[in-house]
């Protein structure tokens, strides 16, 4: 029997082909996924391990964030005077004071950025190599006085820079020329950040603001001394003030923040090759199913030899086996291809991962085996137990009329059920107040929806594929008539060859229609909210030295600037709990470029000196009215108490303030002495013209190449070419589902072609030339893959209506239907079917007349 | 349509050989042959004596490995597929022993299917007569699975007849009907000849059917062994007999048929 099996597995290669194509896509995207996330993990994991101290000390903060030392580009800071409390511990072989700082800009000459915008952080950090340094210097000599600095090989190379060439830094205190004296380079690989090396003095006055201070205070242990014993020791000397690591921790949090972005991007991708997965069982569902069919007669005749109902289901199983065993080989390696090609393709984007150290670890093949094996085994085993029931005769008679399967009631009243609940969840999704229940009924809405589809499917071929092929028969004669009952023939076939379609362009529709109604919902808050005529801010939203607020008020024609500020903070109830929130500075005249609506006094009164502006609903909470005091924990770890001054309406919409308190910009530097600004607000001079001064101040910021000047227009195209990435990532991603969707018609056709073989040969005996054989082929595609579209779109526009509505409280107010990417979906979908239709229409042409009649 | 009496297809020469070296099979072995217009031919002898080859050859189905075929005028070995499908489509009726329609075409829609592809309409009125003929009036909206065998069979006459070729082509048509149908098709099928001048070809093994026939040729070995004009059942027979005695083992021990 087996060998058998082996036979009739290598007699149907061709046909399997396609399925196993399926299984190899379907296992190269999870191991490919999974490849690539362990790589980036473990490159940064030895970057890390590389770049902590073995014992380091940082002031300590409950406010601002570990990582965001950015944010209002000041930093938590250590004196200088620790290093000689904490030299000689016993124990210390070496201090060193560091200076580490992120989000600093380099530019050359010509003020062109060097190193990615927004991409991989640019750090400034002070020339300090400790005994186990990250960066051995190459070339050239070790920077000293404030005009010189060091830069990392990679962005030397990636930018051309030579030796002795001037420069540009932009620090939280402005920009300062310097001139490049060497190249440091990295001894594990760095992923991708700009290191710029600065003289200690320098790095403290340009980037801290301060002499004195460092960022860290790093030690490192003599032998014989263990991380944890030196930590042990030089905890106590310091205090409560500050918090001493070992360099395990240090990487461990550092791993910590990066391991929560890297598993959304590794679940993220996951869920997208969970999508292929599912299409692809449902291709190889269909297939088994129609080689189960084809062979019916064969596995009937070995029943009818002797073979048994469990014999005949091993069979098909063990070839299922076969083929997910060869189809998870071959997708192992073609996985590898992928995460190579994912590290190139980040490479671009700013992250620097070496092929060479591609992490392939062991649950990686397992998953790889696991997925393609059983999901292939799964698969198969409904078309087998189907084959072993059939009685034997029956088999052998094997009547092939057409379109004639089981009632299709039963399937009609669970479908009509499934969907029913569907609609019934979908409709609490988009009525539900509460967002995180509203979201599981969503979740539910979308997969119930999904299945209740799959089920009805067939039934629905029919009046779908009357009504989107209705046109053919006119237009394209016999051929035409031909092809849409080719497509009907076998509703269940038809339909489990377009759901896989489906499954992809729903997804397609759905996120387009969230995608085009934040796009539409921002537009509107934008129109709402900004009153401003202009905007100065860097692209990702970080600080800026205040010398741009300064140019651009000395820019003539600029009437009133308004420069705003962000810092972490927390509110202070009287009780003393805490709220974490950003507390936002401005300079005079917020109410004239972003219109608030108020509760409570004025924005004026509110943002007035040792005042603040609170939102209604921490207002409500607390009991707050004006006059109130309020007490403010700012990021700088000191506490101030001010008068409630105005209180807004607390707008929660992206965009909106929010409950995030607003002060003076005085008095949040009071506060956080060197908060940088991270905008300005512009209105124009009366009788300016607002193009006019956005090219005065274009050109008045050229130096500082991080900033940009918007108008809301600008503004808008901005969070619309952002939203745009994202939804053609997504879309990315999706084209690999749609890519086994389209195997799974070719697939379907090829079989078709195979089992209509006589058929062929007849046509063409009577005088179908080739050519409309070919038409034919393509028309029953194009039918197939037009009805997987009609009901992607219809699932994926319910999908996406039922996703805004919910959304809508968070702000995603407009509903947006994108019809031009459902226009294109459609048009897609019939050249998908074109493409699918290519090989067998092909094949079906060249088959030889006679050949063909005598087919049996 | 072509005139009494001219050739509607001949053939000169014609040499079918499948497979090459040792295992070759001459199928057809220099057959020089007239196909009369407005005549009705029966061409009969043993299983693999060549009889759907020559056929084949003839409507332009196959390509023979030597000598000449006219369709009328037409020489077909320098033909291109393209000219071939529309000789097929335009000229030519074809009739095969088995498996003749197409599942999904309802039995009026198979009907009409070659005027279809070629864009032209089916004579309403000819159409009406062939399908009263055929006894097919209440059949037309049928699908062929819920035909008989005999009915499907004659649907799939109906069809060679309905675009009037020049030519029509039956391989053994009356093979799995009964005497009384079978006489039904035959008789059709001759009066499509007297009456319209319809010029057809038919492979039959059965003496009954080739007296329907003006013209009766005998084929064994790949060649042509004799001809017999206005035949009787009774003639034919007798032939066969004959034919029995000098083809030995062949005919006693038929060849799994290819079709
Ligand atoms: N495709 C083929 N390949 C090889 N040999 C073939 C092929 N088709 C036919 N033959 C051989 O050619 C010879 C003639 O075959 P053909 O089908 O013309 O016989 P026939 O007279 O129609 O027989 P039957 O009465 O059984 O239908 C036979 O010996 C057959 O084996
Ligand atoms: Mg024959």
């Amino acid at each position: 029997m087996l060998k058998a099996t082996l036979r009739s597995f290598l007699a149907h290669k061709g046909r399997l082909a396609l399925s196993m194509l399926a299984v190899l896509l379907s296992v190269a995207f999870v191991a490919g996924t999974l490849m690539f996330t362990d790589t980036i993990g473990s490159t940064f994991d030895r970057l890390f391990r590389s770049t902590s101290a073995d014992v380091s000390i940082t002031a300590h903060n409950d406010v601002a964030g570990r990582n965001d030392q950015n944010f209002s580009g000041t930093v938590p800071t250590v004196p200088a005077s620790l290093i000689p409390q904490v030299a000689h511990i016993p124990g210390v072989a070496a201090v060193n004071g560091r200076v580490s700082m992120a989000g600093i800009v380099l530019t050359d000459a010509n003020n062109k950025s060097i190193g990615a915008i927004g991409g991989a952080p640019t750090i400034g950090i002070n020339w300090s190599p400790g005994p186990n340094s990250p960066v051995d210097l190459t070339s050239g000599t070790a920077p000293s006085g404030d005009g010189q600095v060091v830069v990392d090989s990679d962005t030397v190379s990636k930018h051309h820079l030579v030796l002795g060439q001037q420069l540009h830094v932009i620090g939280a205190t402005g920009g300062f020329p310097v001139r490049l004296t060497g190249i440091a380079t990295f001894n594990t690989t760095n992923p991708g950040a700009t290191l710029v090396f600065l003289d200690t003095g320098t790095a403290q006055r340009r980037l801290l603001g301060h002499e004195g201070v460092f960022t860290s205070v790093d030690l490192t242990a003599a032998k014989g001394v263990t991380n944890e014993q030196l930590r042990d020791r030089v905890a106590p000397v310091v205090g409560s003030a500050y918090d001493v690591k070992t360099a395990e921790q240090t990487a461990k949090d550092a791993a910590q923040t990066l391991g929560a972005f890297l598993s959304v991007i590794k679940d993220a991708l996951l869920g997208f090759a969970g999508i292929a997965v599912l299409v692809g069982v449902s291709l190889i569902l269909n297939t088994f199913s129609m080689l189960v069919a084809q062979r019916t007669r064969e596995l009937g005749l070995m029943r009818a030899l002797g073979a048994s109902r469990e014999q005949v289901n091993r069979s098909v199983l063990v070839e299922a086996a076969l083929l997910g065993l060869m189809g998870s080989t071959l997708g192992l390696f073609l996985g590898v291809g992928l995460a190579l090609g994912l590290i190139k393709l980040i490479a671009r984007g700013g992250m620097v991962l070496k092929g060479s150290q591609l992490a392939v670890h062991w649950p990686t093949i397992v998953a790889a085996y696991a997925v393609g094996i059983i999901v292939t085994t799964v698969s198969a085993y409904l078309p087998a137990r189907r084959a072993s029931r059939i009685s034997p005769m029956a088999a052998l008679r094997e009547a092939d009329t057409p379109g004639r399967g089981a009632p299709l009631r039963i399937r009609a009243v669970v479908g009509l059920v499934v969907l029913a609940v569907s609609a019934g969840l979908l409709v609490g999704a988009a009525t539900d107040k509460d967002l995180g229940q509203a979201g599981i009924l969503l979740g539910g809405g979308v997969l119930l929806s999904l299945v209740g589809l799959i089920i009805i499917g067939p039934l629905l071929a029919t009046p779908v594929i009357r009504l989107v092929g209705g046109w053919f028969p006119r237009v394209f004669g016999p051929v035409g008539t031909l092809s849409q009952r080719n497509a009907l023939r076998n509703p269940r076939r038809t339909s489990a060859t377009a759901s896989a379609l489906m499954i992809g362009l729903a997804l397609v529709a759905s996120l387009s229609v969230v995608g085009s109604s934040m796009a539409a919902s921002f537009d509107a808050q934008i129109d709402k909210t900004i009153g401003a005529d202009l905007i100065v801010q860097n692209s990702t939203g970080l600080p800026f030295p205040n010398e741009v607020g300064d140019t651009v008020q000395a820019t003539p024609g600029v009437g009133l600037a308004v420069r705003g500020q962000g810092t972490r903070g927390a509110l202070v109830a009287a009780d003393g709990t805490q709220q974490k929130t950003v507390v936002v500075g401005t300079s005079p005249g917020l109410d004239k470029v972003v219109r608030i609506e108020m509760r409570n006094g004025t924005v004026a009164a509110g943002t007035a000196p040792g005042h603040a502006m609170i939102g209604s609903n921490y207002a409500d909470a607390h009991g707050l009215h004006l006059g109130s005091p309020v007490t403010i924990l700012f990021q700088s770890g000191r506490a101030g108490t001010l008068t409630v001054g105005g209180i807004d309406v607390t707008d929660t919409n992206p965009g909106g303030l929010g409950d995030e308190p607003v002060v003076a910009s005085s008095t949040l530097r009071q506060y956080v002495p060197g908060a940088l600004d991270d905008i300005v607000f512009v209105n124009v001079a009366p009788g300016a013209d607002k193009e006019q001064v956005k090219s005065a101040l274009t050109t008045a910021l050229a130096k500082d190449p991080q900033v940009q000047v918007r108008d809301q227009t600008d503004y808008k195209k901005l969070v619309r070419g952002q939203i745009d990435l994202l939804l053609n990532l997504v879309y990315g991603l999706l084209a690999l589902a749609i890519i086994i969707a389209i195997l799974g018609v070719v697939n379907t056709l090829a079989l078709s072609v195979i089992e209509r073989t006589r058929e062929i040969g007849l046509l063409r005996a009577i005088g179908l030339g080739r050519a409309q054989l070919r038409r034919m082929v393509r028309l029953e595609a194009v039918v197939i893959a037009l009805f997987g579209a009609v009901l992607g779109l219809g699932l994926g526009l319910g999908w996406g209506l039922a996703a805004q509505r919910l959304l809508a409280a968070k702000g995603l107010q407009s509903l947006a239907i994108p019809w031009s990417t459902i226009i294109a979906v459609v048009i897609g979908a019939a050249v998908v079917g074109l493409l699918a239709a290519l090989g067998p229409a092909l094949r079906a042409s060249r088959l030889n007349v006679l050949d063909a009649i005598a087919h049996e | 349509m072509a005139a009494s009496g001219q050739p509607a297809a001949r053939a000169v020469g014609l040499c079918k050989a499948y497979g090459s070296g040792e295992t070759a099979v001459l199928a057809l072995d220099r057959v020089d042959v007239e196909i009369d217009g407005g005549r009705f031919t029966a061409i009969m002898g043993p299983s693999g004596s060549g009889k759907s080859t020559l056929m084949h050859c003839l409507a332009g189905l196959d390509k023979p490995t030597g000598g000449e075929v006219y369709v009328g005028d037409t020489e077909l070995s320098h033909l291109g597929d393209r000219a071939l499908t529309r000789l097929r489509r335009d000229r030519i009726g074809f009739v095969f022993q088995a498996f003749n329609l197409l599942p999904t075409l309802t039995a009026e829609e198979n009907i009409t299917l070659p005027g279809d592809i070629a864009g032209r309409r089916t004579d309403a009125a000819w159409l009406r007569q062939v399908v009263e003929t055929l006894n097919l009036g209440d059949r037309l909206r049928h699908r062929p699975h819920e035909l008989s065998g005999g009915q499907q069979q004659r649907v799939a006459v109906a069809r060679a007849l309905a675009a009037r070729p020049q030519l029509i082509f039956a391989d053994e048509p009356t093979g799995n009907l009964d005497s009384r149908s079978g006489a039904e098709v035959l008789g059709f099928l001759r009066r499509s000849v007297d009456e319209l001048g319809q010029t057809v070809v038919m492979v039959t093994h059965d003496p009954n059917a080739a007296s329907f026939a003006d013209l009766v040729l005998f084929l064994a070995d790949g060649r042509i062994v004799d001809r017999l004009e206005g035949p009787t059942a009774d003639a034919v027979l007798e032939r066969m007999r004959r034919f029995d005695v000098r083809g030995g083992s062949q005919v006693t021990l038929p060849a799994p048929d290819a079709d």
